[in-house]
């Protein structure tokens, strides 16, 4: 440091010598001894480089204190439904990267917990784990709809593709909610879980056959199978007057609307199949075809069989009754053979005739149809507009002044407009 | 069937191609034909559709004729007037090149026989002048107008039944229609309602943003199945939404597949679109019924 220029501040000196103090440099005043600066401990800052501090000093971009938050949720959620490791840090992944980008950036904060039980959900999906959507849902105390959002949204931005959840797959966690051991209930409504577990899911292959599983949520159809194999296990009186909502209660699993209607879809997929059980000669009807589903489980591919031998033999007979007798000759009977592909195909002689009105309803000519065509919605008639339109035609004056007011009319609107509103807003005061 | 449905769609996907054309001439369409055999044959669509028919009885081409024959199919709303007259213009305007048969791409016994009905148009056109939506909402007796919850006044014609939006900038977004022309003809309607309220309105760039169809293809689909084979362009998530979102690349357009057998097909801007998707997904579908 230069001495020159420097005058002592106490006595007005020029004469500032260099001093080392302590290896701390001074510059002391000679004549009156004043300590003019300290050395490095001086308040003569340097300006400094242009460079900002988190530039030189900042070695990597870490991650905010949301997304460590978000990570740890993560991780929790990995652990609740004891993922193994390889899962754990693939949905890691996914959650770091979907984070960054920008339709993830700036969301609430629920999004972004969202975007957590996403990523497990993918990675589940991806490496073979069965986990479905609605356990998820309910883990985060979420609405399914909100987090199908954000599971489209995070698919688009990681652009992958993960498999379906088999039901198949999800069975046999679902029926291990079940409260239904010796221990926790009477031994008459006891039952073992692998038993039920076994039974629950011939039937849930039953239903996805027979169409009633295909569009349909999941889980009221697994309730329903589960309910049906618990009462065909043991038909005895208690548990075949046990409803559904009963069953959930003393299981204490959520009760479930939907699964009512699955349990009726299903018992009447099993009625139509416990009508072809050679040694049954009453009438099987819903109530009483509870106790032949363990038979109708054992042997379901004859069944099927011979219960689609017989639809087609019925269709047969319609026809030749019909008043047209060359349809009769265009039937073609499908065997489907050891396949449970229960869909009768429609004559194939209907596609080439000249039908000017489509047929109706071809669901129930099938012997399995999805309920949806069997029960259409009624839909209010389609009212038909104009046919022929150019779409350059003259509009009439008439036609243009008739949706628009007379000046009568208008001021009378404004008016009421006026008076309806001041009413409102001293209603509003008041 | 004598004249099937498959002739009839290509004979009207050329009369599509001159009917977009309106009075904006720069918005001259740059798509390509819905079907390749067409190119070679006709490229119509340089023509403006004012150009009224120079009578010229139909050149006794393949095509030509079979425009004549009356539609019986009710999915067809086409009129045959418009398509002749296209015939006509093209036979003014090629006069060295005549009019070959149409023949199909693929054998006719391939072809689905279905024909996609449209649902729905939505499309939007410029008045072209600022407008005063308390004004119109006044006098106008089919509006209604609540600046809180949007700022746009909803207006509504009973023939073609439609519903517009109709902004203070003077752009305008016609729905409801169930053919382009009654969704051109619906927004002439609001046009000229907006002209007798006394705004000085035209009609600029009417075009076509989305155009909606259904079909039925009669058979279960297992949309499980379809999923699996399908995987880069399907979406399934039965616990979200009951349909198959199956999004196709060319044409690209978003079918929704359920299980009943119904699709219903959105996000094309031409009607030939709607019926190259479906022709599409067809034989994959019909895939799915035999196993």
């Amino acid at each position: 440091m230069s001495t020159a220029g420097l005058k002592c501040p106490c006595c007005g000196s020029s004469s500032i010598v260099e001093d080392d103090h302590h290896t701390n440099r001074q510059m002391v005043c000679v004549d009156c001894g004043t300590v003019v600066s300290e050395g490095a401990l001086t308040h003569d800052f340097f300006e400094g480089t242009d460079i900002s501090y988190s530039r030189t000093t900042a070695v990597s971009k870490k991650p905010c204190l949301n997304q460590i938050k978000g990570q740890q949720r993560l991780t929790a959620l990995c652990r609740v439904l004891r993922v193994n490791s390889e899962i754990e840090t693939l949905s890691s992944t996914y959650f770091a990267q979907a984070y960054e980008h920008e339709s993830f950036l700036n969301v609430s904060l629920q999004k972004k917990e969202n975007l957590a039980g996403c990523c497990v959900l993918v990675s589940c999906r991806q490496l073979n784990w069965p986990v479905t959507m609605g356990t998820i849902a309910c883990l985060l105390e979420v609405d399914i709809a909100m987090l199908g959002a954000v599971y489209q949204e995070m698919m688009k931005v990681l652009k992958v593709e993960a498999q379906l959840v088999n039901v198949s797959d999800v069975m046999e966690a679902h029926c291990q909610e079940y409260k239904i051991s010796p221990l926790d209930v009477h031994e008459d409504l006891a039952e073992d879980c692998k038993d039920l577990n076994k039974r629950a899911l011939s039937l849930v292959e039953l239903a996805a056959d027979s169409w009633i599983l295909t569009g349909r949520q999941p889980v009221p159809l697994m309730t329903a199978t589960v309910y049906l194999a618990w009462q065909s296990l043991n038909p005895n009186h208690i548990r075949l007057k046990m409803s559904l909502e009963k069953f959930c209660l003393i299981a204490k699993v959520k009760k479930n609307r939907v699964a009512v209607k699955r349990v009726s879809e299903i018992k009447g997929v099993l009625c139509k199949l416990g009508k072809e059980i050679p040694w049954v000669t009453d009438p099987v009807t819903s109530d009483n075809v509870v106790k032949h589903v363990g038979d109708i489980v054992k042997n379901r591919y004859a069944l099927l069989r011979s219960a689609m031998r017989s639809h087609e033999e019925a269709m047969q007979n319609d026809q030749e009754e019909e008043v047209n007798p060359s349809e009769a000759d265009d039937q073609t009977p499908h065997a489907t053979g050891e396949n449970s592909e229960m869909a009768e195909q429609p004559r194939e002689g209907n596609e080439s005739n000249a039908n000017p009105n489509p047929v109706p309803n071809w669901g129930k000519r099938m012997l399995f149809a999805p309920p949806c065509v069997i029960h259409p919605k009624r839909r209010r008639a389609v009212i038909e507009g104009l046919k022929d339109v150019t779409g350059d035609e003259d509009i009439s004056d008439g036609e243009i002044e008739s949706y628009i007011r007379s000046p009568r009319e208008a001021r009378e609107f404004a008016v009421t407009q006026k008076a309806w509103l001041s009413q409102s807003e001293e209603a509003k005061c008041q | 069937m004598d004249e099937s449905a498959l002739e009839r769609y290509f004979d009207d996907s050329i009369a599509n191609d001159s009917g977009f054309l309106n009075g904006d001439d720069a918005d001259l369409p740059s798509t390509p034909k819905p079907s390749g055999e067409l190119a070679d044959d006709l490229d119509l669509s340089f023509l403006p559709d004012e150009l009224s028919g120079n009578a010229c009885d139909a050149e006794g081409s393949g095509s030509g004729g079979g425009v004549a024959l009356a539609s019986h199919h009710e999915a067809e709303d086409r009129p045959s007037s418009s398509s002749s007259q296209t015939a006509n213009d093209s036979a003014v305007f090629c006069p060295m090149t005549p009019m070959t048969p149409m023949t199909p791409m693929t054998p006719m016994t391939e072809r689905s026989g279905i024909v996609p009905q449209l649902q729905n148009i939505v499309s939007t056109v410029n008045l072209g002048c600022p407008l005063d939506l308390k004004f119109i909402a006044l006098q106008a007796r089919n509006a209604e107008y609540n600046p809180k919850r949007f700022a746009a006044v909803i207006m509504r014609i009973r023939e073609p039944r439609t519903t517009a939006l109709i902004f203070s900038s003077g752009k305008m977004v016609c729905t409801g229609a169930k053919s382009e022309e009654q969704s051109r003809l619906a927004a002439r309607k609001y046009a000229r309602v907006v002209q007798k309220l006394g705004f000085p309105a035209r009609f600029l760039d009417f075009k076509i943003q989305n155009m909606v169809a259904s079909c039925d293809v009669c058979f279960p689909i297992r949309l499980e199945g379809l999923v699996l084979t399908h995987q880069q362009f399907s979406s399934y998530e039965p616990e979200l939404f009951p349909g198959l979102i199956y999004r196709m690349v060319k044409p690209r357009i978003v079918l929704l597949i359920f299980v009943s057998g119904k699709v219903v097909l959105t996000g094309a801007k031409e009607r030939g679109e709607i019926y190259e998707a479906f022709e599409n997904i067809y034989p994959i579908l019909r895939g799915f019924r035999k196993q």
